[in-house]
């Protein structure tokens, strides 16, 4: 259902549905960013729309929300465990579109690839996504390469307009809440066309595989690992087990995340690793996010929001990746 | 027949040169920043006065040489627009710069551009130039965005460097440790991990700045409150060329405005009136009258606020030649 | 289904502690769910972390689970003696299904620590010889001191062909010298189209082992290996195993050679 709204009545919807529900939205955080005077757009809890960032895409993506940096899963002492609480009960999270097909990705690993993974169902279960539109591409984004650039799935869109906000709700407390004002249509913005396009190769054969494409990427990658920790399908984590100082036999075990860019990552006990080559770690994001993901779930991964394109501090570009790498499977074809 | 007074022409900012009848215009530019619709007012000057040539100085100012010293009036009358538009305090319009002894307060290009710099220090360094020019003192004022040096704020009388308190959000941290093998690396090695967390030592970190840039998620952050480090009394020259000493460590600009202008009451008291040109470096004056007196009068009336390491006694090193 | 937290290890008992060489001892702990050799448990030791061990035997309400010292979390485990107690989280992986050797030819070729996996096997077929039609393990150590299940050997020799080689001999050794490799020709096998290999060591035994398997004239359907990897979660969510579409935890660790061979870390 849609409706319009004025901006503090709307204000205060959302300072009701914060008694249940903590909300998150992209916020601007001044003077964050990596360099002096420069601000980072991450998500965080927001009270009003004022605290939203509508008009800039934000660096981080929405899955700090469901998928903390660091998250505890149980204390313990020496012969028994506890699982940590969630930390929240349930939330409402401020979203485009393309991080809306994210948390598709998100599901698909965490309650489906393998048991059902109890932190992030406890946070997802009781989570509702508020869709922001996009009336413009932002840089890098190439969403509607990706189909993500548009998406119904979600609980309700909103949209500044002036002094009022637009509303399509499909959540009934919303309706609700909103049942006293003027029905109108809402159809959500989205974009039809980005500056950026890809095209992703629709086979990609064991010799590209193996080529030496790759290797351009083995000495401008600087395994920093921004790539994954800003793409909201980036889902690694890896575990952690700490002790308390002041009581050694008591402790916690979380997961924090992880890059496959990053030192490490395939490093077994005994200290053989797999991916020394940073050249082979960009085959390897690159092929999981735009061929392997696809063969074993059906979509592809990558959603095309382009932040690991808008970070990386070597100038490597994904997208483009894609792109030399879809002239290099004509030619091999 | 040329009849000069040298003195009041070097305090009008000019040089007297080698070159008989010939004297050469410095131009200052506090923070070595402008905009570029200046150059061809400079280019106007140096064609039509000088020998349309111009010299880019140290202390990132220019200076047109060939200028006949008759012409100094109608240089001044030029010189006019550039020195409204970069905003130089000046005591009789028309007349170009009022005085020489304080030099263009200078910067390295700071946070407007370079990725390390912890501040704008070309604000800082037009603020500091408010504040203190026009003076016939002889004062050195440099600023850098951080502890690499590049303006070499440690040649200066006073030289300012950037400083960051790095806030960490533990939480946000996932161990990758680029910050500790940044600060190993590129800086003093002030970061060790426990517990899969970051532990800074604060007795050790020179806040740099290298582990907020090289965080890949945020874990650390800039501080919201600017500091910097003062480090006083660097100086060339041919008795006791030396690099300036840490003065205050964490320091804050209104700190720095307030302990350079004390300085100069400092000066104007412990001069030596009989020197050459009554022309007498700061650090010399210091050398004669004692730390413990300079820092008194620096520290007068200031409020250092807790953060604020003061060093001292300061002793400074570097050749002697005498 | 959903109430069960897959991160949240249970106690095991230490039942009895098999030492074979100074870093590698075999730990027998209480468990007695199903359980195929080949898979694989996380032994969650708290304040210290996880180690993803292979399931080395498999008895009546025990698995044994055989370690080496290679690690913090390692060194830890070998503090503790029979009556302790272990966290595990498991089994995970998929293990060797009896149902793809029996009634055929078998050469298995271990490496090192890479007999572990297997050995539940070896004991199957040990114990059931009539379930294969010739079973060879050739087996190849670094020296006679890393040489594993030395007392499971003689026990094996009475039903299979065993064949065990070390790469550097020391005085007083007497047995067989060299790399496995050296002795894939000469062993007896009747039907090779239908003949069944399993190679389970390092990677490159195991791929110099292929390769020798597949000139004798192994097909490639016909050969089996089990792929080490770094494990963390085990349930398919943390990534560190996943190779091209496959997740080594749950898709694994052991993989017909056939999608094995286009595995590309």
């Amino acid at each position: 259902m849609g409706y319009q709204i004025n901006q503090d009545k709307m204000n205060a919807i959302l300072t009701e549905l914060s008694k249940k529900y903590k909300i998150y939205g992209p916020r601007r955080y001044v003077g964050d960013g990596t360099f002096a005077h420069v601000d980072t757009i991450r998500y965080g809890e927001v009270t009003t729309l004022d605290d939203i960032e509508f008009k800039e895409k934000s660096n981080y993506s929405f899955k700090e929300v469901l998928l903390p940096i660091s998250e505890t899963l149980f204390y313990f002492t020496e012969n028994e465990m506890k699982e940590a609480d969630a930390p929240h009960s349930g939330a409402i999270v401020f979203l485009r579109s393309c991080d809306l097909h994210g948390l598709k990705r998100m599901d698909t690993i965490y309650l489906k690839n393998g048991a059902v993974d109890t932190y992030y169902k406890r946070l997802r279960d009781n989570t509702k996504f508020i869709l922001m539109g996009c009336e413009d591409s932002f840089e890098n984004c190439f969403c509607v390469s990706m189909g993500t650039n548009q998406s119904d799935d979600y609980d309700a869109y909103l949209k500044i307009d002036g002094q009022n906000v637009l509303i399509d709700s499909h959540w009934d407390l919303l309706d609700t809440a909103l049942a006293e004002m003027p029905e109108i249509q809402v159809i959500p913005d989205a974009v039809s066309q980005n500056k950026t396009v890809v095209e992703i190769p629709e086979a990609i054969p064991q010799s590209v595989i193996d080529s030496p494409f790759w290797e351009d990427y083995a000495n401008r990658c600087i395994a920093c690992g921004r790539c994954n920790f800003v793409c909201p399908t980036c889902t690694c984590f890896t575990m952690q087990d700490i002790f308390y100082t002041d009581n050694g036999k008591a402790g916690e075990r979380r997961r924090v995340w992880a890059s496959c860019h990053v030192d490490g990552y395939t490093d077994m006990a005994g200290g053989h690793a797999f991916r020394d080559n940073k050249g082979q770690r960009m085959r390897f994001k690159v092929m999981h996010k735009i061929n392997d993901y696809k063969k074993r779930f059906g979509t592809q991964m990558c959603i095309g929001c382009g932040r690991c394109d808008d970070v990386c501090p070597e100038y490597i570009s994904f997208s483009n990746c894609i792109n030399k790498l879809n002239t290099l499977v004509k030619e091999e074809n | 027949m040329l009849d000069l007074n040298t003195k009041k022409i070097k305090k009008n900012a000019y040089r007297v040169t080698k070159v008989r009848g010939e004297t050469a215009s410095r131009i200052r530019v506090p923070g070595g920043l402008l905009t570029a619709d200046i150059l061809p007012i400079i280019q106007n000057i140096a064609e039509t006065y000088g020998n349309g040539r111009i010299h880019l100085t140290t202390r990132q100012g220019f200076e047109i040489p060939g200028i006949r010293y008759e012409d100094m009036d109608a240089v001044n009358a030029l010189l006019q627009p550039i020195i409204d538009k970069l905003d130089i305090n000046q005591e009789i319009p028309g007349k170009g710069y009022t005085a020489a002894g304080t030099r263009n307060v200078s910067a390295c290009i700071g946070s407007n551009v370079c990725p390390f710099a912890n501040y704008n220090t070309t604000d800082f360094a037009k603020k500091m130039e408010k504040e203190i020019f026009p003076n016939d003192l002889h004062f050195k004022v440099a600023f850098t965005g951080c502890a690499n040096d590049c303006i070499k704020a440690r040649m200066q009388d006073f030289g300012i460097i950037g400083m960051t308190e790095p806030q960490y959000e533990k939480e946000r941290c996932v161990n990758c440790q680029a910050c500790v093998k940044a600060c190993k690396k590129k800086s003093v090695d002030a970061l060790t991990v426990e517990n899969y967390r970051i532990v800074r030592n604060t007795e050790k970190c020179v806040g740099c700045g290298e582990c907020v840039i090289n965080c890949p998620t945020r874990a650390w952050t800039r501080s919201t409150e600017k500091y910097y480090r003062l480090v006083i009394m660097g100086r060339t020259g041919k008795r006791n060329p030396r690099l300036a000493e840490d003065f205050l460590v964490w320091t804050t600009e209104d700190v720095i405005i307030k302990i350079i202008n004390n300085t100069y009451k400092f000066v104007e008291n412990y001069i030596d009136r009989s020197a050459p040109g009554g022309k007498e470096h700061i650090g010399y004056i210091i050398d004669r009258a004692g730390f413990s007196e300079f820092k008194k009068w620096a520290l007068d009336g200031v409020d250092l606020g807790d953060k604020t390491i003061v060093k001292g006694p300061v002793y400074w090193s570097g050749l002697h030649y005498d | 289904m959903t109430d069960i937290n897959p991160y949240i290890p249970f106690l095991s008992e230490i039942k009895e502690v098999i030492k074979h060489t100074d870093i590698e001892y075999t730990f027998r702990m209480t468990y007695s769910g199903n359980v195929n050799p080949g898979q694989f448990f996380e032994v969650s030791l708290p304040k210290f972390g996880e180690a993803p061990i292979s399931v080395s035997g498999i008895g009546k309400d025990t698995v044994d689970l055989t370690i080496r010292r290679v690690g913090k979390v390692t060194d830890e485990i070998f503090e503790n003696y029979v009556g302790d107690t272990l966290f595990l989280r498991g089994p995970y992986g998929n293990g060797f299904d009896i149902q793809n050797y029996l009634d055929k030819e078998i050469l298995l070729v271990a490496g090192g620590t890479g007999l572990s996996p297997v050995k539940g096997l070896v004991d199957y077929f040990s114990a059931n010889p009539k379930d294969t039609k010739g079973f060879t393990l050739l087996v190849g150590f670094k020296s006679p001191k890393d040489i594993l299940f030395k007392n499971d050997f003689a026990k094996w020799e009475d039903n299979l062909n065993v064949i065990m080689t070390v790469d550097t001999p020391d005085d007083g050794y007497c047995g067989k010298c060299g790399m496995v490799t050296q002795y894939i020709p000469d062993i007896p096998i009747k039907n090779i189209e239908n003949a069944v290999g399993i190679v389970v060591g390092p990677p490159m035994m195991m791929k110099c082992t292929i390769a020798e398997l597949i000139k004798i004239g192994f097909k490639e359907e016909n050969l089996w290996i089990s792929q080490e990897r770094k494990m963390c979660c085990g349930i398919g969510k943390c990534g560190h195993c996943k190779i091209d579409d496959t997740y080594v935890c749950l898709d694994g660790p052991v993989f017909n050679y056939t999608k094995g061979k286009f595995l590309r870390d």
